[in-house]
């Protein structure tokens, strides 16, 4: 690009858009974190199915493997962080958005165990005094209140980076989410994978693909 | 009556360059070089006007035991892009 080159109106609007175009353009999110986090998701999910429904139980919790997650997700993003050369007006946002985001998951998961502890021992009493199981079980209500949060983030940063395939993924958690109301553990656990699939997994997937399309692009430029 | 265009801005590579940084928070030297395909001379030749016209702020930093160049538009620099723009817009709708 030349230095002084005078410009037309006209020129000067177009090389404008241009550059504005160019801008957006060149923010990519590898989508590895994504995929990590849908597969992870999913896994254990489908663990638990797997335990609930051939009725044996695994020598730790399967949602453990979440926590190991984190390791991998900090790596990740101080990879991304390192390598990216622009910062866009939405990313401490999104940041702080999926930062609380973390930390609700936890508080909800340190909730539900205590309520859990809890019901299990009026469950028992339930059924000293009738000699009937009771019929409330609050291990089936929890898998909304979880969809409910996996939405939230996941819509936002769709509209945010007006990236349709996560705004979808957000909206097929709310979705699961009500419906979930009204099932079986069994139903929940897999709406829960297939959420996870849906909203992180596939997302990131297409996201990885347009970043090595990227990539790829921006080494034929530079040859 | 039309006002001047700004020319500071009606410059092709500067205008380049104001056009990427109004669209980020910030950015790197080598990221307006790669968007703008200019020579890093003639780059830092006219990034040193747009600072000098306070309309980009320029920090110079390490990243990794490497110099790094990171360019963000300033107040000013906003200021004055909205206004080149709106005179560029009535320019473009005056009757012919």
């Amino acid at each position: 690009m030349e230095q002084e080159k005078k410009l037309t109106e006209q020129e000067s609007l177009s090389l404008i858009t241009m550059m504005i175009n160019k801008a957006k353009e060149s923010y990519h999110d590898t989508g590895i974190g994504a995929i990590m986090w849908g597969a992870v998701i999913a896994i254990c999910s489908l663990v638990r199915l797997s335990e609930v429904q051939f009725g044996y139980r695994l020598p730790f919790d399967i949602y453990l493997l979440t926590l190991v997650a984190i390791i991998p997700q900090i790596l990740i993003t101080i990879k991304e962080k390192k390598e990216r050369k622009i910062k866009t007006y939405d990313d401490p946002y999104l940041d702080y958005i999926w930062l609380g985001f973390g930390i609700c998951i936890f508080l909800l998961i340190h909730i539900s165990n205590n309520i859990f502890g809890d019901s299990g021992s009026w469950a028992d009493e339930y059924k000293n005094i009738t000699g009937k199981p009771a019929s409330f079980r609050f291990g089936e209500y929890v898998a909304p209140l979880f969809l409910m949060l996996y939405g939230l983030p996941t819509f936002i940063t769709g509209a945010a980076c007006k990236f349709k395939p996560m705004l979808w993924g957000g909206i097929f958690c709310w979705t699961c989410c009500i419906i979930t109301i009204y099932t079986t553990i069994r139903i929940d656990l897999l709406l829960t994978a297939a959420s996870a699939m849906f909203a992180w997994l596939v997302p990131g997937v297409i996201m990885e693909k347009e970043y090595r399309l990227y990539k790829k692009e921006q080494a034929l430029l530079d040859v | 009556m039309f006002n001047d265009l700004d020319p500071i801005l009606h410059s092709q590579l500067r205008l380049a360059v104001m056009s990427l940084l109004i669209s980020v928070k910030e950015a790197e030297f080598t990221f307006l070089k790669e968007k703008t395909n200019s020579t890093a001379g003639n780059l830092s030749v006219q990034i040193q006007k747009l600072k000098e016209a306070g309309y980009i702020e320029v920090i110079k930093q390490f990243k990794d035991n490497y110099p790094q160049t990171i360019c963000k538009i300033a107040p000013a620099g906003i200021l004055a892009f909205e206004d080149y723009v709106k005179n560029l817009q009535a320019y473009l709708t005056q009757p012919k």
